[in-house]
């Protein structure tokens, strides 16, 4: 009995060894753990994946900075992957100034895994400051906000912007953003100018979004790790990526940890109650 | 500048294209045979409650809406029913007006019409032209009449209470744990010999938080200066900062020991949230503060703060009212003020009767909150059809 | 005197930026621009004093030698170097030293920054053993309740039972927003009745302990 009350006084030390363990382990050895894709994850993957090979691009917005990269980089990764595969077109900007460096690398770095070329499949607008106003201006015409692209060449010297105008010819716009600039998305490009949003955001802030997708603003909503994870899964099961999982890597020690966690509140409560019955039995005594 | 190049462009082909047609004409017949129905009923009126210098436009749908033809409608302004009109404005399809925010002049007759963009691009025809319509400058926002309502009521009670607690009627205030323990935490540190840690949260002066927390500084500084126990501040905000250091220089003297007060006792950090964190671990860990009030605006950094503290066996009293962070301080503090208990603390620690009133008449006017509220949703739930009708009384403009 | 000074600016600026609330013309919506204007002129002024209060701080320790006073150095070259960089990048032959910099913000600043994020997983893992105790009935409902969302998180709440995302998503949606607003209210009115307070001179603590 004495072992069982020493569970409520294990030492933090060891606690945050254990975690530390949990995190890396799986990031070396990966577990492929299962992955069940949830319902928003599946809305929006669907809706990407009905869009007519070759018509109008997806606007990709990577509002985010380095710091929330290990969650939404895999997003960015995975949706353009999806497009590419299906010869969906695609048109990156960011709305964040540390975002323009991050979704080039992404692109740059999958363009030659699909045989994508630049004008034709994919166009990268950069970086724009204003936020709410680039959004709407978006609505007027494309080229108001972004009247070059990242290196300086007219949008209409593009292919495949030539008959991309504003929101209406644009099937959906992924916000993907650690902030609450997919709220101005969903605002904006949403309420204001009718188009398809959908999200791909950070775990802290997934609680912010439920009302949106309870009332059908946003299409649907990758969930942090999780959701990128998920995506990642799908894209694989309908062949359109061999890239290793990186999301699906990182969800591994995200599992681990959460399973961690959930052991160490077992143990805690198990040692605490025990304790309370000992104690409850001296006094009876 | 460049953004403005092609509405400049269309304004320029709409001009030659205006010159080249006559002027009223009926607008279904002249288009082509692809053009989509005009936007009838074009109004245009002051826009309300504004600092003038703007007219707000409204129209009906296009009847070719419904059919899906139309992208959106274009809001063109001119100073003459005849003359040339100029465009001010798009909406897309699905919205029937627009707010010219841009008039050049009050008090001086603006007349609009509407086209209406069809899908595809040579598709637009013309609204009739509206009635002539002036913009001009208000003096009172009527939009706001509820909120003005609502804060005279809430004075009104608020100075009811006060009254009564200046007559010196006594007032039941709820025992509040966290604040109940301030006077022994402070002690507690007097005991040990070791400092007091005070941070007034990671936010701007503009945060009411923020100012909340440095109320209750106040009154820890006072305390801290009678025990003599010293007392260590870091701040994040600047104008924060400066404002601290004031309140803690008169607590000093206002309990008579203006000699034991010592300026570094409240300090600037950094203004990395994180950075701040690190450092603010950095004290507790070197100086081991016997007590710590974590009290403010506080955002992925409250655990940080207050796991640390915990682990140097600090007694802690936590306040916030940003909820997010509510779970985190309540696992990792002794003691926690839950949103409105942060703006009770200073009444409730000085025990004067004037702030005492305050916290009552607070009181009382939740419970009108909540009475509305019961009653907004019955009427609601008898009458569905009063919903907008109490939504549009609660707005405010 | 000193104390009726503050007090009387609070008063007149509360009462005219209240009925400013109220009047939407020109002059009063060009007042409050300008003291927005002026806020962020007299926040300009207190950097400098924070700057003054935190090489102040240093010196002091590293004068007196008080324990790990060496850190107080590497904090004040670190703000000189910082600064310098960030003020002669911009000029014209001395972009160098604008890489400089964004380097060490890139792979110095950010990267400490990011760490320091990630400490909370392990915080969260020993405050969750610490105090996630079912002590009393609601404390068990919490405990509960938290075990459901961890597992609706992740792959092995499904293979448990479908449903549990489920169970999670409404645990989110339905009591805990209905908590959240209930506290916004208290909140919301705390607000109101602060400002108030200020304004009518009623709470004095922000001059330093009660005002009596």
């Amino acid at each position: 009995m004495k072992i069982l009350e020493n569970l409520t006084k294990i030492n933090r030390r060891y606690i945050f060894l254990m975690v530390a363990v949990a995190v890396i382990v799986p990031l070396i050895i990966p577990m492929n753990l299962p992955t069940i894709p949830g319902k928003y994850t599946i809305k929006l993957y669907d809706f990407i994946d009905k869009i007519p090979p070759q018509s109008q691009p997806v606007v990709i917005a990577a509002d985010y900075s380095p710091s929330m990269m290990p969650e939404l980089q895999p997003m960015l990764e995975s949706i353009i992957r999806h497009c590419f595969a299906k010869k969906v077109r695609v048109i990156v900007l960011t709305l964040d100034p540390n975002g323009a460096a991050l979704s080039e690398a992404a692109l740059k770095k999958i363009a030659p895994e699909y045989d994508a070329v630049y004008g034709r499949d994919y166009a990268f607008l950069g970086f724009k400051p204003g936020s709410s106003i680039v959004m709407m201006s978006i609505g007027e015409n494309i080229r108001q906000a972004f009247p070059a692209d990242f290196y300086g060449k007219s949008l209409d010297s593009l292919p495949m912007m030539a008959n991309v105008r504003n929101y209406a010819d644009i099937p959906i716009v992924v916000s993907i953003a650690g902030s609450a600039i997919t709220q101005s998305w969903i605002a904006y490009a949403g309420t204001r100018y009718h188009a398809n949003v959908g999200s791909g955001c950070t775990a802290v802030s997934t609680a912010d979004y439920y009302p949106f997708l309870q009332s059908g603003q946003l299409v649907g909503l990758l969930n942090g790790m999780k959701g990128a994870s998920e995506y990642e899964y799908l894209n694989q099961k309908n062949g359109y990526s061999k890239a290793p999982r990186v999301a699906g890597k990182g969800m591994d020690a995200v599992s681990i940890v959460h399973l961690l966690l959930m052991a160490f509140i077992i143990i805690g409560n198990v040692g605490y109650l025990v304790a309370r019955h000992n104690q409850s039995k001296k006094q009876g005594a | 500048m460049r953004q403005k190049i092609p509405g400049l462009l269309l304004v320029l082909f709409w001009a030659s294209l205006s010159l080249a047609l006559p002027a009223r004409q009926e607008p279904v017949t002249a288009e082509p045979a692809a053009a989509v129905a005009p936007a009838p009923e074009v109004k245009a009126g002051d826009t309300p409650n504004d600092g003038g210098k703007a007219i707000t436009v409204t129209w009906q749908a296009s009847p070719d809406e419904a059919r899906g033809l139309v992208d959106g409608y274009e809001v063109l302004r001119s100073e003459t029913a005849e003359g040339e009109f100029s465009k001010v404005g798009y909406v897309p399809y699905g919205f029937t007006s627009f707010d010219d925010q841009e008039v050049p002049q009050n008090a001086r007759d603006y007349f609009y019409q509407v086209k209406t963009v069809g899908r595809g691009a040579a598709a637009f025809t013309l609204s009739a032209v509206s009635n002539p319509a002036q913009a001009r400058e208000q003096w009172f926002n009527t939009a706001r009449v509820n909120a003005l309502i609502s804060c005279i009521l809430f004075t009104l009670i608020v100075v009811i209470f006060i009254t009564r607690a200046k007559r010196g009627q006594s007032l039941f205030i709820r025992r509040i744990a966290g604040l109940a323990a301030v006077e022994e935490a402070v002690g507690r540190a007097t005991e040990m010999g070791r400092p007091i840690l005070y941070v007034p949260g990671l936010s701007s002066i503009t945060d009411v938080a923020t100012i909340a927390a440095l109320n209750i500084l106040g009154q820890v500084a006072k305390k801290a200066a009678e025990y003599d126990t010293p007392l260590l501040v870091p701040n994040r905000d600047p104008v924060v900062f400066t404002v601290a250091q004031e309140i803690v220089k008169s607590a000093y003297a206002e309990v008579g020991r203006p000699d034991a007060y010592n300026h570094d006792s409240v300090f600037y950090l950094t203004d990395s949230q994180m950075g701040f964190a690190s450092g603010v671990d950095g004290i507790m860990a070197r100086e081991k503060p016997a007590t710590n009030f974590f009290l403010g605006m506080f955002w992925a950094e409250s655990l940080i703060l207050a796991e640390t503290g915990a682990a140097t066996g600090a007694i802690q009293i936590a306040g916030t009212d940003a909820i997010s962070q509510l779970p985190f301080f309540i696992t990792a503090c002794d003691y926690t003020l839950i949103g409105e208990e942060l703006y009770a603390a200073s009444a409730y620690l000085s025990k004067e009767p004037m702030l005492l009133g305050t916290m009552k008449g607070q009181d009382w006017s939740k419970a009108l909150i909540v009475f509305l509220l019961l009653a907004g949703l019955a009427t609601a739930l008898i009458a569905p059809g009063t919903r907008d009708f109490i939504l549009k009384i609660l707005k405010v403009g | 005197m000193k104390r009726q000074i503050p007090l009387i600016i609070v008063l007149t600026l509360g009462i005219v930026f209240f009925i400013q609330f109220f009047i939407p013309s020109q002059i009063s919506t060009n007042i409050y621009q300008t003291t927005l204007q002026w806020e962020i002129v007299i926040s300009a002024f207190a950097i400098v004093l924070a700057i003054g209060s935190l090489i102040n701080h240093h010196m002091l320790k590293i004068q007196r030698r008080k324990p790990h006073w060496w850190n107080s150095i590497v904090t004040l070259i670190a703000m000189l170097v910082m600064a310098l960089l960030g003020i002669l990048g911009r000029v014209e032959g001395m972009e160098s030293l604008g890489q400089l910099y964004r380097t060490l913000f890139l792979y110095v600043q950010a990267p400490m920054d990011s760490a320091m994020f990630a400490i909370l997983a392990f915080y969260m893992a020993s405050a969750a053993y610490r105090a996630f105790r079912a002590r009393s009935q609601e404390a068990a409902l919490l405990l509960i309740s938290g075990f459901i969302i961890m597992l609706g998180v992740v792959p092995f709440g499904s293979l448990l039972w479908s449903k549990i995302p489920d169970i999670a998503e409404w645990i989110m949606m339905v009591p805990n927003m209905a908590a959240k607003r209930g506290i916004l209210f208290g909140v919301g009115l705390g607000m109101t009745a602060t400002s108030l307070k200020i304004i009518l001179g009623i709470e004095r603590s922000w001059l330093g302990g009660g005002g009596k």
